[in-house]
């Protein structure tokens, strides 16, 4: 696979009726990683979320990478233990390959999102 | 040893059970045993019954990786270990029977700083408190044991360990049996295949067990069961510093070389020995989630390898045998609770956790000197029940729920 | 030879391993406890241990990272799927 690579997001922590209505960017990659959080890519600016208790964060500490959908897919297939979802566009996270990631599966390509300090065991389970 | 071994074990059932004993003890696993075998032996006690749900050994006295050290982390902990490290060393004299028992010395292995300062203050509350372990250096560690990677896969370097000399092991059914036949030797009655389903009152007093047999009294009911003792105690409204956590282990086929010594990493959360008939034996950490299942796990098999192998990498090739799951009695402080309850006739010895088969001579011969004496030995005064109210926890790192 | 696998239905992840998952007790004091004293001793050393169903936490580690309530029994480790939830009741 291709080096994971740094990527900006902003954390936000809502509740979970406020995540529902918010306003993300045009054309933005949301992921709800729980009912009150998503990870949105770029900047997310705090009156797009109607809570005003609302938390709203730069993260960083996620590596990514892009991969054609088929070597993602096979992947995927033999290092988790877990449903993958049908559908497209779809977030999915768990355990792969015996590391916390974040999987957002489109129609030709799908993401995986690694926390940082697992970025070199999990390039080499890639392999 | 070998001139004991022909002798087939003898064990005398009783044909009836008595409508009540002077001592009634449940749980026929290696602490009830003993205790009964001291009463009879050292106190003239034999009116006494064991009651034991399975058949004797049946629950984590064959269950466990019988290994026997003395290498604790506090004072109070390391006397009473070595007390039963010692005693072990006699048994086989005392019981006339071939117990297997084998010293074969056990490495503590430090991978960290952190390690090496914990392995360190083992070494000297041990030597100062009666055992004997001492501090070794990656050299004598390679002499002692070639087969460890020093390395520990580029990942658990070895940094150093303490040794204990001391370390041995023993075959834990024949302790069981030869326990159980000098008991019912001397007229204790052991019942099999019956459950203890409730006590005998009198106002707060208990008088004896309700079973499966029928009720039994008893002068004093004695709870030695492992695993399921704050069940037990909720039936008379005791509240114990009791968890039930499942411990796995598993053993390999035949490793063709000696393997000599017991090999344990607090890091790795592993400990790797051989048993006599040449299989590696290994074992872990309880599974965090309380629970009374047997089953056995793929994902322990899985990094528990892991781990053995990176300490010792010839396991890589070796394929497992046998797989299985104790159930195992942790304390709050990771020390055993042996003595009265508070409830008038009733006594407990429990929180065995992991390490309940290298005490089993000392935890029966002072249960039994408590019982016929009705004063806590002190040796084992510091494991009351009541420390947890007195403020004297005995929170032990060289316990720590390994073996 | 089937593997048995312990499993959890995150309401929020969906169906994981358990060990994707950390425990977390729920402590009980019996109400029969009623000196502050007995009840604080209780709450620190003592536990039930119940042998069968037990209400308790699980925190999603490697997932959505929230806390869920569930019940399990001790005897066998079996998870009846439906009484995850989530919130943490």
């Amino acid at each position: 696979m291709r080096a994971l690579e740094r990527m900006l997001f902003t954390r936000v922590v809502a509740t979970p009726a406020a995540i529902d209505r918010a306003v993300w960017p045009t054309g933005a990659l949301v992921l709800r990683i729980a009912q009150d959080e998503v990870l949105a890519a770029g900047t997310v600016d705090l009156g797009a979320v109607p809570d005003q208790h609302a938390i709203v964060e730069p993260e960083t500490a996620f590596c990514g990478a892009w991969v054609d959908h088929k070597s993602g897919i096979q992947f995927l297939e033999h290092a988790c233990d877990w449903e993958l979802p049908a559908e497209r566009p779809a977030f999915a996270q768990g355990a792969v390959a015996g590391i916390p990631v974040k999987v957002w599966f489109e129609a030709e390509r799908i993401l995986f999102l690694v926390p940082v300090p697992f970025v070199i065991d999990f390039a080499e389970r890639w392999s | 040893m070998n001139e004991f071994v022909e002798r087939l074990v003898d064990l005398r059932w009783p044909d009836h059970v008595r409508p009540s004993y002077d001592v009634v003890i449940i749980g026929g696993g290696g602490h009830g045993l003993a205790t009964a075998y001291y009463l009879a032996t050292r106190h003239g006690i034999t009116n006494v019954a064991v009651i034991e749900k399975g058949y004797i050994g049946s629950g984590n006295s064959g269950r466990n990786t019988t290994i026997i050290r003395a290498n604790y982390g506090i004072p109070e902990a390391v006397r009473f270990y070595q007390h039963s490290l010692e005693m072990y060393g006699q048994l086989e004299q005392e019981t006339g029977r071939d117990l297997m028992h084998a010293t074969k010395g056990l490495l503590w292995i430090a991978h960290s700083e952190a390690g090496v300062r914990q392995e360190r203050a083992r070494a000297e509350i041990n030597t100062a408190f009666g055992s004997r372990t001492e501090y070794v250096d990656v050299k004598t560690i390679s002499e002692i044991c070639p087969q460890l990677d020093m390395t520990g896969q580029g990942v658990w370097p070895i940094y150093g360990a303490s040794y204990h000399p001391a370390g041995a092991s023993a075959r834990h059914d024949r302790v069981v049996w030869a326990y159980a036949e000098g008991a019912m030797r001397l007229g204790v009655h052991v019942h099999q295949r019956t459950t203890v389903t409730g006590f005998l009152r009198d106002g707060d007093r208990v008088t004896g067990v309700q079973t499966t047999a029928g009720p039994i009294g008893g002068g004093l009911v004695v709870s030695a069961v492992g695993g399921h003792v704050t069940t037990l105690a909720s039936m008379v409204g005791l509240r114990l510093p009791i968890r039930t956590h499942q411990l796995q282990a598993f053993v390999t086929n035949r490793y063709a070389q000696a393997f000599g010594p017991i090999v344990a990493s607090s890091g790795l959360g592993v400990y790797v020995s051989q048993t006599a008939k040449g299989e590696m034996l290994v074992g872990a950490e309880v599974d965090r989630a309380p629970a009374y299942a047997y089953d056995s796990g793929h994902s322990f098999l899985r990094s528990c390898a892991f781990r053995s192998i990176a300490l010792l990498p010839f396991l890589r090739d070796l394929r497992v045998l046998r797989q299985w799951t104790g159930v195992c009695d942790m304390s709050t402080d990771y020390s055993p609770v042996m003595g009265f309850t508070g409830v008038p006739n009733l006594l407990v010895t429990t929180g065995w956790g992991t390490w309940g088969f290298k005490a089993i001579p000392a935890g029966g011969e002072q249960m039994a000197a408590l019982i016929a004496t009705g004063r806590t030995p002190p040796l084992i005064a510091p494991f009351a029940l009541e420390r947890f109210a007195n403020d004297r926890t005995m929170a032990d790192r060289g316990s720590a729920g390994t073996h | 030879m089937t593997v048995r696998r312990l499993r959890i239905q995150c309401p929020h992840c969906g169906v994981r391993a358990i060990e994707e998952f950390l425990h977390g007790e729920i402590p009980t004091i019996p109400e029969r406890v009623v000196d502050p004293d007995a009840r604080d001793l209780d709450r620190a050393f003592m536990h039930t241990n119940a042998e069968g169903l037990v209400t308790e936490r699980w925190f999603h580690a490697m997932g959505c990272r929230r806390w869920l309530t569930l019940t399990r029994d001790t005897r066998t480790n079996d998870i009846p799927e439906r009484t995850t939830s989530y919130p943490p009741s």
